[in-house]
């Protein structure tokens, strides 16, 4: 909503500055998101007089004026036509700051010098377009500053209204809200209204069809009009709000819009079939041209404005082409009425049609306001186009709303706010609002809420007027008082954070991407078509084709990043994310949504410095890295297993990782394809897990046993085995015998190359024995390891080097 | 013998003083005290003396071979103390060239900001609730007050997976939730993600708020005032201005918009907080009695307090962003610098 400084006063007297209204406003709910001023920083552009208009020596397009501005008498350049001595026209100082931030200097125009500008009504920004200079009226004073001798000094306020406050959706209710809070009362606009001639009824009739859509119908019918321009002020204080002057008619229903907040119509009354309007809804399919020019659709539920035989109006959003005011327009059917909020948003919904009409009546308009609205905007066109009112006024109105009456407890004020008001201040605050109060019974206020505030039904409604009204800065500062509970983090929460810990410390950054991605980013990972992760979440409305399904998977949105890191030549690339993905559930209407943690890595392990040569990361990177994770999470019987790799992966650099038989996550190499279609031509590593697995595997805590108090031995296997033999099945072998003193099995060395023979490797595994009792012997262990080495070669088809 | 010993003391002396290396003070004392060294060459005259004088001439040589130990080590301290200042003086690093970093990765600005802002609230009693980011319509908007065909639901530009399911718009459903699972009295905070179809550089189509709701009995506005000016001082530093104003939300009422006084001028007024000298944080209110109804509490009973912020618009005031599309785009040399 828009509103002036001075429009305003003409309803309430403010005695505060522009500054300290927009203070005020903002702080009883009317946030104030702009404040302009206009013809503010103007004072150099005064009313001068020019004293003499001769040729310019050099240039036949210009003239050389001498123009007098009150002070002093001026030298001008100026090329426009339109004026002669001794017309008073709009001159811009020398150090005049004109709109665009054009600054008046001083300057020489083809050998002559000019000591500044006679202005344009554009350059001034009084006008869109203009042709040759402003002439102004002889009888204003020389030399003062225009926008003062034109009375355009104003100020603009922007305000941001929320919903509810539709009676705020005009000067006049602005006016009452400052008027409450100052304690005043609003000055609503006086005007006699001059009927004549015919009865109105002997010339239109209104008939109601759809009394549910539409409570209230009141009609004026103006006779004789001339469609002309609209006077300055009204052109001035609509362009001040934004408002194009189109016509007197059309600028009048607009001005009491804006003054009223009620929607107005003004049908050119020739174009009315049979002089009858009937309010009906659409029939299904009807076709009707907006005054905009569109060709609109109708359904049944659309309610109408029409005549006999045709729609002249969607009713409450926008009039029709073929009965709008034009410039031949002479008698007027003025139209002031009142429709149901759901209808009007959903048929301006459903036709994408948002105007300042169907935005009031969506939000409710006050239905006491009708004929005061139209009463204003007849009389405004009698006066300004010269119609004739006819007398009488049409009110169709057949059941009449009572304004409400809502009783407020003082205790239940005190109960909410947590400090107490007294009747006699609340009472005060409600009139000034322009309620009407009763004391009921001690304690109790019975409150008639005017039918403007279509917001206030309940008692929690008039607790925040109180609470407006006074203030929320006189509201106490309290601590709740609260019985003491203890609740520690949720273990998804603590695990949470102890994974991006890790995360982090291991050199990876957390990403955030958006939890919408491109359906085809699947085929990019090589999902194929019966996949799961291919059944996404759709969005009806998604902004573009890129964000129209819900995730399955992180890797599409890691990748994507990845990528666009990587185009910056950011190669070394160390990426987590740990968010929900979204996946179907035919069970329940709403989708899963389980949390995921999905990490990315690529281009060297380490960052590069002057003293250290880097190396690219590798599989066992990933797997050290989720190795720490799970480690730290207590994760039970933890299995890396090499079977049914995802499409996504390199089959054979891949990892699938359980606790026991359950799931976890996978890791290793993507697929070649996979990094060829996101452009990455180093390996680029990948793992998921899931954490909703993890939260559930986790012992959270492992146990832990005092440091050994007697010394370890240690003796290693170097052999030769088979390429196809896994590392882990050795271990596994090593392992199984099952010795209390065996502490440790772990391979230091794997050898493949020239001196080993083909299809086979060099493992080297170190076995580590110790007794928590006392130190081992030599003989001891040896006796242990035998039996060790005996049990490996009997298993396994190793060669002991 | 007396005196050779007394010339041959003093010759060691006279020559110690000389040296100033260990090698050579170690040299002396193999010519003076080793084994085949003068002092034992000496002694093994000892014998043809008489046997009266041989006590004492022997307890002599000790009391020489005493004296030269005694020079040498105090020599060869001063030699080493020597060596390591000269080492020290020569043994200089270029303290200037970098270190040697591990990799260290980053939580992402929101994560930080929702830890810090959830640390707060914790620490005054509030737990952390969760609920779908895909919502029904019902938890979304119904629930909270804002019914199918009211102009408050064009606050909040809606994505939608059907008729009866969206994105959630924000994260005020998980107070119903919440409430619906349990009875008063309620504590909570619930970060998550939200999404609006709105894209420019301060909407993002999906961002993230976090909520919060108290329900008590004789919980009230003033309460409401001293949670959030506690929580302002926490997070944006004591005495940082917060002033409460009128607003309007379907699901509180009195509803209220909190500012604080602009971070970045200090409430003078900037570009930041548009000359108002106040920047806006979140939303409030008092939860409204329809709320109330729709989880079966009885608001004549219980009251309660709701408030809402975002969790961009803190990290774009902390960190001083001003395009919040950054934050999603994800450039690691933006992440590197949290």
């Amino acid at each position: 909503m828009i509103v002036t400084y001075n429009w305003l006063k003409e309803y309430v007297d403010i005695d505060l500055s522009p500054e300290s209204l927009a203070d005020l406003l903002t702080m009883i709910g009317l946030e104030v998101e702009g404040v302009h001023s206009v013809g503010g920083g103007m004072d150099d552009v005064v009313v001068a007089l020019v004293e003499e208009r001769a040729q310019h020596p050099n240039a036949d397009k210009l003239s050389l004026c001498r123009v007098n501005s009150g002070k002093e008498v001026l030298s001008i350049v100026c090329g426009a036509r339109n004026f002669k001595a001794g017309d008073k026209v709009a001159l811009a100082r020398i150090g005049a700051v004109l709109p665009g931030d054009f600054r008046i200097k001083r300057s020489k125009i083809r050998g002559s010098e000019s000591f500044g500008m006679l202005c344009s009504e554009k350059e001034l920004g009084l006008a869109e377009e203009s042709e040759g200079i402003m002439i102004l009226d002889p009888a204003l004073e020389l030399g003062i500053p225009l926008f003062d001798a034109l009375g355009l000094k104003d100020t603009v306020f922007e305000i941001g209204l929320t919903p509810n406050r539709a009676d705020c959706l005009s000067v006049i209710g602005v006016a009452r809200e400052i008027a409450a809070k100052l304690g005043k009362r609003v000055k609503y606009p006086e005007f006699q209204l001059k009927e004549s001639g015919a009865a109105i009824t002997e010339k239109a009739s209104v008939k109601v069809e759809d009394p549910d859509l539409c409570p209230r119908y009141t009609a004026r019918y103006i006779g004789g009009c001339t469609i002309a321009p609209s006077p300055a002020w009204m052109v001035n204080r609509l362009n001040a709000v934004g408002i194009r002057s189109i016509n007197n008619v059309v600028d009048i229903t607009n001005y009491v819009l804006l003054e009223y907040g009620h929607p107005l119509h003004a049908f050119d009354f020739s174009f009315i079939g049979g002089g009858t309007v009937i309010v009906r809804r659409a029939g299904e399919g009807e076709v009707f041209t907006t005054l905009d020019g569109q060709e609109r659709v109708l359904t049944g539920s659309d309610l109408t404005i029409r005549d006999a035989g045709k729609v002249i109006a969607l009713a409450g959003i926008m009039g029709g082409e073929n009965s709008e005011i034009r410039d031949t327009t002479c008698d007027i059917l003025l139209e002031s009425a009142c429709f149901a909020p759901t209808a009007i948003r959903r048929t301006s919904k459903r036709l994408g049609m948002h105007t300042e009409s169907s935005h009031r009546f969506e939000r409710g308009a006050d239905i006491q306001v009708l004929p005061s609205a139209l009463d204003r905007a007849a009389g405004l066109i009698a006066e300004l186009a010269g119609g004739t009112i006819a007398q009488g006024v049409i009110d169709v109105y057949p059941q009449p709303v009572e304004p409400r009456v809502i009783a407020v407890r003082l205790d239940r004020i005190a109960q909410i706010l947590g400090v107490g008001l007294s009747g006699d201040a609340v009472t005060e605050m409600f009139r000034n609002l322009e309620f009407s109060v009763t004391p009921a019974e001690p304690g109790v206020l019975q409150v008639t809420v005017p039918t403007f505030r279509v917001d206030i039904e309940r008692e929690i409604d008039l607790i925040e007027e109180a609470a407006r009204l006074n203030g929320y800065e006189n509201i106490p500062v309290t601590m709740p008082e609260v019985r003491l509970f203890s609740d520690r983090p949720s273990r998804h929460q603590r695990l949470g954070r102890r994974i991006r810990d890790i995360l982090v410390a291991h050199g990876l950054s957390e990403v955030v991407n958006y939890s919408f991605i491109n359906p085809k980013s699947l085929d990019r990972i090589l999902l194929p078509q019966d996949d799961p992760r291919r059944n996404c979440v759709e969005i009806l409305n998604p902004l573009t084709e890129e964000q129209s399904v819900m995730r399955t998977s992180l890797l599409p949105g890691l990748l994507e990043t990845a990528a666009r890191n990587a185009s910056f030549r950011l190669l070394n690339l160390h990426l987590f994310e740990m968010r929900r993905v979204y996946l179907a559930n035919q069970e329940r209407e709403l989708p899963d949504e389980p949390v995921f943690v999905a990490g990315l890595m690529s281009g060297a392990r380490d960052p590069e410095v002057w003293n250290r040569t880097t190396e690219p990361v590798d599989f066992y990177d990933a797997k050290g890295l989720l190795e720490n994770i799970l480690g730290s999470l207590a994760i039970e019987r933890l299995k890396f297993e090499a079977v049914e790799p995802e499409p996504y992966f390199h089959p054979g650099k891949s990892c699938r990782v359980y606790s026991g038989e359950e799931l976890l996550g996978l890791f290793g190499e993507l697929h070649p394809t996979v990094q060829e279609n996101y452009g990455f031509e180093k390996p680029v590593y990948y793992f998921e897990l899931n954490f909703e697995q993890l939260v559930t595997f986790s012992a959270d805590v492992s146990s832990v046993s005092p440091p050994p108090r007697f010394p370890d031995t240690f003796r290693d296997i170097a052999m030769l085995v088979g390429d196809e033999i896994a590392s882990g099945a050795i271990v596994e072998c090593i392992r199984g015998n099952r010795i209390p003193e065996m502490e440790g099995v772990e391979i230091f060395d794997l050898y493949k190359g020239s001196s080993i023979p083909a299809g086979q490797k060099s493992i080297a595994v170190r076995v580590r024995y110790r007794s928590n009792e006392r130190t081992l012997t030599d003989e001891e262990v040896n006796r242990l390891h035998q039996r060790v080495v005996a049990n490996l070669q009997k298993k396994i088809n190793i060669t002991i080097r | 013998m007396k005196e050779k010993l007394e010339t041959l003391l003093q010759e060691a002396v006279s020559e110690l003083s000389l040296l100033d290396s260990e090698e050579s003070l170690q040299g002396l004392r193999v010519k003076y005290l080793g084994k085949k060294g003068l002092l034992t060459a000496l002694m093994k005259g000892l014998g043809a003396l008489p046997p009266e004088e041989r006590p004492i001439i022997g307890q002599m040589a000790n009391v020489v071979k005493d004296r030269l130990e005694e020079k040498l080590e105090a020599a060869l301290s001063r030699v080493r103390l020597a060596r390591k200042e000269e080492k020290l003086r020569s043994e200089r690093l270029d303290v200037t060239l970098p270190g040697r970093r591990r990799p260290m990765g980053s939580r992402h600005p929101i994560t930080q900001v929702i830890d810090e802002i959830t640390e707060i609230f914790a620490g005054l009693g509030f737990q952390v609730a969760e609920g779908p980011e895909i919502e029904q319509d019902y938890y979304n908007f119904e629930a909270l007050n804002i019914p199918k065909d009211h102009p408050a639901r064009d606050m909040q530009d809606t994505f939608f997976v059907n008729d009866s399911v969206v994105l959630r718009t924000h994260t005020s459903p998980v107070q119903i939730r919440t409430m619906l699972k349990q009875p008063p009295p309620v504590r909570v905070i619930a970060p998550g993600t939200v999404y609006r179809c709105d894209s420019d550089a301060t909407h993002s189509p999906m961002f993230h708020q976090i909520e919060g709701l108290l329900v008590d009995k004789g919980v009230t506005f003033a309460d409401l005032k001293g949670i959030l000016t506690i929580f302002v001082s926490q997070y944006f530093g004591a005495g940082t201005g917060v002033r409460l104003r009128p607003s309007f939300f379907p699901f509180t009422e009195p509803s209220a918009e909190v500012d604080i006084a602009c971070v970045m001028c200090k409430g003078k007024g900037c570009r930041i907080c548009k000359n108002t000298g106040w920047l806006e944080i979140l939303g409030s209110g008092m939860v409204d009695p329809e709320v109330f109804r729709h989880v079966s509490y009885d608001s004549e009973e219980y009251t309660g307090f709701a408030f809402g912020m975002g969790i961009e618009r803190i990290a774009m005031l902390k960190y001083g962003i001003s395009d919040m599309r950054l934050l999603f785009e994800n450039d690691l040399r933006f992440l590197s610098q949290f």
